[in-house]
């Protein structure tokens, strides 16, 4: 028969007995200098075991026993027929089942962050509408017009007869009508984008590299294929997923740094999207009678003109684009050239 | 009669609380997030009862389902508030100025809830404070204390504590608290002075270390350079907040608790900055360097610095604290229907 050592509280005041607990008779008998009782180990509460904590038996009139002596409690319990420990409490002392309640969450968030959160982005985007979207767009046009962006150069002319061409393209497509922002800038260069609600910035310098309209306008049908699939929204979407993520798990006061790697992980579209976006622009170029393969012509010439200016681009810059999920060009060019006509 | 003090000792070990927190982890995780009340209560179990005073240790009694409902409301205003303000501007600053008005009350409920979920050799700790005085200390001396440009908040601070310690109780024995709104201004003072001079210190080295960058950025004009220096500042201002957060942090405690007495007996605590400095940011880096697996061990590291630099000057026998009479113990917060708890750090 197991005794084992204990300390006893009345819960009436903080004076501490030394005592024995044993198991007999199918009672849990109490044995000190000035205690004696004998309780049903059915009614008492035994604590669970946490780490090396020492573990309590409560009974109901308040007072309860503290045990540090975990194996020889341990025997007792088994002796009365009482399972020691809780399930929770063995999977805590064990390092094999800690180990692999980690490489379970670590399988858990890399599956989460590969289908789940582009699946919750794109079911989330589904349901907000452009026009919700469309706040986004404003405030970022005001943000880039503060510095990043100065107004285009064309000639308002040229800007009113592209503008007629892209609402041409788009007239048949349930797509927002939102008109094409025209804008000038050297530190972005030659480049178009889809923001979130649906609006599509083009840069002077990419209107000045094509070499015709059409190919204009194959770069129009490629970010009307981010438009009509929401991309720019289910990025942000993801990256704010992310970062609010990142703000819960790091928590504290290094929630200041959290938002900061979102900005890498969300730099660019994924491949997917790229591909899924030239798909969509090779069939609305052919729907109005267009050549697809122009959108692969103003690639092929975008890449040579960007590779000219990275060579002078700073160390860092490299860097950023080793980091980014920049889809390779050649691909993208190889693929739309293979899109045939329906 | 003792004389050296009864030291604070914690027992919580890095690895062992790894594994509780990591099982209770993929646990909430599995649950939806569920699970995170009764994960907490093992959390609190576990820091309490590894924190020894007189060879006898501490204990929580909280139930997951009270802290469940503490978060559920919580969640629910915040959530009520984040999409309020984002659609309907207008309700979502009422739903926040609601949010304001009831924090006094469910602060004082929280604290009830803690206190009394407390306990040391089978005596529970309790809180008595006033709704009156709760709205009084959390919303009206704040509010002042906002439109005097913070000129009131160490006033505020002082009266936060003393309302806190003042009302709070072990069994039939009342806490006090006695330090004056001169030492907490002191405090506040001496902060915006290393403030001040971290401040003028990082601009000069700002200003070393980046003069060439800022030269070339602006002859370029290149936003990215700007951005990048604009990212080092920034980096530059989280080390000296990180140096003057514990600074703070150790005056605080060091004054709370040795103004700080239970029935006859004080209590005095050492916490020293350069210490508190070096733990968390030795902390804060090893948290981002092993995305986040050293948190547990993190805390049990600070927990035992915190809990060890304090130390119980008895002025008499440690054996006669006596429980609170059944009257007492429904108005220092037992009425358990109505318990929930809120995840609030004051
Ligand atoms: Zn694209």
């Amino acid at each position: 028969m197991t005794s084992v050592s204990a300390q006893y509280y009345d819960g009436n005041n903080t004076r501490r007995h030394a005592v024995t607990l044993t198991f007999a008779q199918g009672w849990l008998q109490v044995r000190g200098e000035e205690i004696s009782r004998d309780e049903s180990l059915n009614t008492a509460s035994i604590s669970e075991k946490l780490g090396s904590a020492p573990r309590l038996i409560h009974f109901n009139d308040g007072a309860h026993c503290e045990i540090s002596d975990h194996a020889s409690l341990e025997t007792l319990l088994t002796e009365a027929g009482h399972q020691p420990l809780s399930l929770v409490s063995r999977m805590e002392s064990h390092w094999r089942v800690a180990l692999a309640s980690l490489l379970l969450l670590l399988a858990g968030a890399v599956a989460a962050y590969l289908w789940g959160l582009p699946r919750v982005a794109e079911l989330a985007a589904q349901r907000i509408p452009y026009s919700t979207a469309h706040q986004i767009d404003e405030q970022a046009l005001q943000t880039f017009d503060h510095g990043l962006m100065q107004p285009s150069k064309l000639p308002i002319t040229r800007q009113q007869q592209l503008q007629q061409e892209f609402e041409k393209l788009r007239r048949g497509y349930s797509l927002p009508e939102y008109p094409l922002q025209f804008r000038a800038s050297p530190e972005i260069g030659a480049n178009a984008f889809a923001l979130p609600g649906g609006t599509i910035v083009i840069t002077d310098e990419i209107i000045l590299l094509a070499k015709s309209d059409e190919e204009i306008l194959a770069v129009l049908a490629h970010e009307l294929g981010h438009v009509s699939e929401r991309h720019a929204l289910r990025n942000l979407l993801q990256g704010s997923i992310v970062a609010l993520a990142l703000t819960w798990y790091v928590g504290d006061i290094s929630n200041l740094l959290a938002t900061a790697p979102t900005l890498l992980l969300q730099a660019r579209y994924t491949r997917n999207f790229e591909r899924s976006a030239d798909a969509f622009a090779a069939h609305m170029l052919q729907a109005k009678g267009m050549d697809a393969a122009k959108l692969a012509t103003l690639l092929d010439r975008l890449e040579t003109s960007h590779r000219g200016k990275n060579r002078k681009g700073s160390k860092l810059d490299e860097w950023l684009e080793l980091l980014s999920s920049h889809p390779a060009t050649e691909e993208r060019v190889k693929n739309i050239r293979q899109i045939k006509p329906e | 009669m003792h004389t050296e003090g009864l030291n604070i000792r914690f027992t919580g070990k890095g690895g062992e609380y790894f594994r509780i927190w990591i099982v209770n982890l993929l646990l909430t995780v599995l649950t939806l997030g569920i699970y995170s009340a009764w994960a907490k209560v093992r959390r609190m179990q576990y820091f309490h009862r590894n924190t020894w005073l007189n060879e006898s240790n501490f204990d929580y009694h909280g139930t997951p389902i009270a802290i469940l409902k503490g978060r559920l409301i919580a969640i629910g205003m915040f959530a009520a508030y984040n999409v309020m303000i984002n659609f309907k501007p207008l309700i979502g600053l009422a739903i926040l100025l609601v949010i304001a008005i009831v924090m006094p009350f469910l602060l004082v409920k929280s604290f009830r809830f803690r206190l009394y979920n407390t306990s040391y050799r089978g005596l529970r700790f309790g809180f008595t404070g006033s709704f009156k005085g709760a709205y009084l200390n959390f919303l009206l001396l704040p509010v002042a204390s906002l439109f005097t440009l913070y000129l009131l908040a160490p006033f505020t601070h002082r009266q936060i504590k003393a309302y806190q310690h003042n009302n709070s109780r072990f069994g039939q024995t009342a806490f006090s608290f006695d330090a004056g709104a001169g030492q907490f201004y002191l405090i506040y003072f001496l902060t915006f002075l290393w403030f001040l001079l971290a401040g003028a210190l990082l601009g000069v080295g700002a200003y070393f270390i980046f003069n060439h960058a800022i030269v070339e950025a602006a002859q370029e004009n290149n936003r990215q350079m700007f951005m990048y220096i604009g990212i080092g500042v920034y980096l530059l201002f989280i080390i000296a907040m990180l140096l003057l957060v514990p600074y703070f942090t150790s005056r605080i405690q060091n004054l709370v608790w040795n103004n700080t007495r239970l029935g006859m007996h004080e209590f005095e605590s050492n916490l020293g900055a350069m210490k508190l400095f070096w733990i968390s940011i030795s902390n804060f880096l090893l948290i981002i360097f092993t995305l986040g697996l050293f948190k547990p061990f993190a805390d049990v590291r600070m927990a035992r610095y915190r809990l060890q630099s304090i130390r119980m000057m008895p002025a008499g026998d440690m054996d006669t604290f006596l429980a609170a009479s059944k009257q007492d113990d429904g108005a220092m917060g037992s009425e358990t229907a109505e318990m929930f708890d809120i995840d609030i750090a004051l």
